[in-house]
């Protein structure tokens, strides 16, 4: 059975790759990386281009910035759990923390649209979607992910370093900001970069707020993300044309990025 | 340095501060807003109306949710379960059981809209399923097996060595211990696990857009046809515009409850559970 668990993910790669090939028959690898323009059928006399350069940087920006945001409040969070809580106050917390997983991504882009891209649009952003609101409903996705692991990594941290630092007199507090903290900053690496390939991941909830249109992410700006654009654009591409092939291709950067990524940071945290 | 610490302190306390405001935020706005269409009708009729969904109800998307988290259960935590139970008692090498995270770790880090395509070519397509629930289903349960994988690893390394090992002591075969003591001990860690990753299935859109879930059907009747979906059918409603952004509402509110209850039942159980353990 583990055979076979194993087969299928690399089934899974394979198939994509099949799929995604094709299409560097038509365009070349650098045009459809760094082009930024995406006309997948024929306009005005104008041809198709297949250029993901955008998309690409709005799925890397947004998920950065999510990051970003998260990070700020989630490792706030951590360390109270880690180093504050009771453990009885940790066994009631941990599962509302849960209960915040556990929401569909849809129901992230609904309230968002709802709430968030109206208030953008009262603030005076044109039709109110915008990467930053993308961004922030990413962040509070993020939030348990991020918020449960690191914890788990400070927890043991603390247990380490807090008793030898109240026996030396300092202020708790302070053990935690200048050893506790800086003691686990490996795995709290990990940890991020965990939560960063979920973000890139993210089809729903950020399709349904960034606005979709194929520009350059700015921060209040419109934009579109690769698994938006496979998600939207999937269901009108005529099978196995470069369309359709692109969009495959689209996917297979995508898991690339995040490979990229995971496999990058973790060997840099060898080195360290 | 005094400074340092109180920047902290301010910081952990707004962390989680903040976490508690957006989660009773995000379930008290959908329950406020959502709670005032749920009605007898709303739950157990089909939708209806010109613009489809602005009348009627959503049942059909009930059941063919509840199709799809079924299937995606059955699918994906069999495997999952199976690789953790090798991975803990069987597997030998330790290089072995590195690959074998390696690959859990990239698997679960493949993007959910990507294993919907690759469902779409290789089932939809290629064998010819068409558009159907056992298409959707496969998707979200190669989805949630690494999630699955990774609870059920750690419920296995947590139980008390000791009583495997006095299994062994007193003779036993490792298969009778696995199903006598290893299975039945972590029975509840393990439910909890398979609920917690059929509600993510439950929840999610993208491997079923173009897989399995479509915009209007009835209810669900054979594997191998198409069913309606809570999470697509909320979105098609908020694509649609403001006609039909009540049942919106309702259908989140549906999914909330959903998703709230079975949290809630997780949670009591564990705790339980580990009552019952501490006792002894």
């Amino acid at each position: 059975m583990t055979f076979f668990t194993m087969a299928v993910l690399a089934f899974v790669i394979i198939f994509i790759l099949k799929e995604a090939l094709p299409v560097f028959r038509e365009v070349s690898l650098i045009e459809f990386i760094f082009g930024n323009e995406w006309m997948p059928v024929e306009g005005i006399g104008k041809g198709t281009h297949f250029g993901i350069f955008n998309f690409i940087a709005a799925t890397v920006y947004v998920s950065f910035l999510a990051m970003l945001i998260a990070v700020s409040v989630g490792l706030g969070a951590a360390v109270y759990l880690s180093c504050v809580a009771s453990s009885r106050a940790r066994t009631f917390i941990y599962p509302f923390i849960d209960l915040l997983a556990g929401i569909p991504s849809v129901v992230y882009g609904f309230i968002g649209l709802n709430v968030l891209v109206r208030f953008f649009l009262k603030t005076g952003v044109h039709t109110g979607s915008c990467v930053l609101a993308a961004a922030i409903i990413l962040s509070v996705m993020l939030l348990p992910y991020l918020v449960s692991s690191s914890s788990e990594s400070l927890l043991k941290s603390r247990e380490l370093y807090l008793k030898a630092g109240t026996a030396l007199g300092v202020d708790k507090w302070y053990t935690i900001a200048s050893v506790i903290i800086p003691a686990s900053g490996k795995s709290l690496l990990r940890c991020m970069i965990l939560a960063i390939g979920r973000a890139m991941g993210e089809t729903m909830a950020v399709m349904m707020v960034i606005g979709n249109a194929n520009l350059f992410p700015t921060l209040l700006g419109k934009s579109e993300s690769i698994a938006a654009v496979i998600a939207l654009e999937m269901g009108t591409a005529v099978n196995g044309s470069t369309h359709f092939h692109a969009l495959y291709a689209a996917g297979l950067v995508l898991i690339v990025i995040m490979l990229a990524i995971n496999f990058g940071v973790k060997n840099l945290i060898k080195k360290l | 340095m005094k400074i340092k610490g109180l920047l902290i302190k301010l910081w952990a306390y707004m962390g989680i501060v903040i976490i508690f405001m957006v989660t009773v935020f995000f379930f008290a706005y959908i329950f406020l807003e959502g709670h005032s269409v749920i009605s007898r009708e709303f739950i157990f009729e089909a939708p209806s109306g010109m613009v489809l969904g602005s009348e009627g109800g959503i049942f059909p998307a009930i059941t063919g949710s509840l199709a799809f988290t079924l299937t995606a259960v059955i699918i994906g935590s069999v495997p999952a379960v199976s690789t953790a139970l090798y991975v803990v008692y069987f597997c030998k090498k330790s290089r072995m059981t590195e690959l074998i995270h390696t690959v859990v770790q990239c698997f679960s880090g493949i993007p959910s809209i990507v294993l919907g395509l690759f469902s779409y070519s290789l089932f939809v397509r290629d064998l010819n399923f068409g558009r159907c629930i056992l298409s959707g289903g496969i998707a979200l349960g190669i989805m949630i097996l690494p999630f699955i994988e990774v609870r059920a690893e750690k419920t296995f390394r947590e139980l008390d060595p000791a009583m495997v090992r006095s299994a062994y002591a007193l003779g036993c075969t490792k298969t009778h211990t696995i199903w006598t003591i290893v299975l039945p001990a972590c029975r509840g860690e393990l439910f909890s696990g398979i609920i917690l990753g059929g509600c993510y299935a439950m929840g999610a859109t993208a491997p079923m857009i173009f897989t399995g879930a479509v915009a209007y059907a009835g209810n669900p009747t054979s594997l191998f046809k198409p069913a309606m979906a809570l999470p697509l059918h909320l979105y098609l409603l908020v694509a649609q515009g403001h006609t039909s952004l009540d049942m919106a509402y309702g259908t989140a509110f549906v999914m909330m409850a959903v998703i709230l209850f079975s949290n809630i039942l997780v949670t009591i159980y564990a705790r339980r559970r580990h009552y019952t353990w501490n006792q002894q």
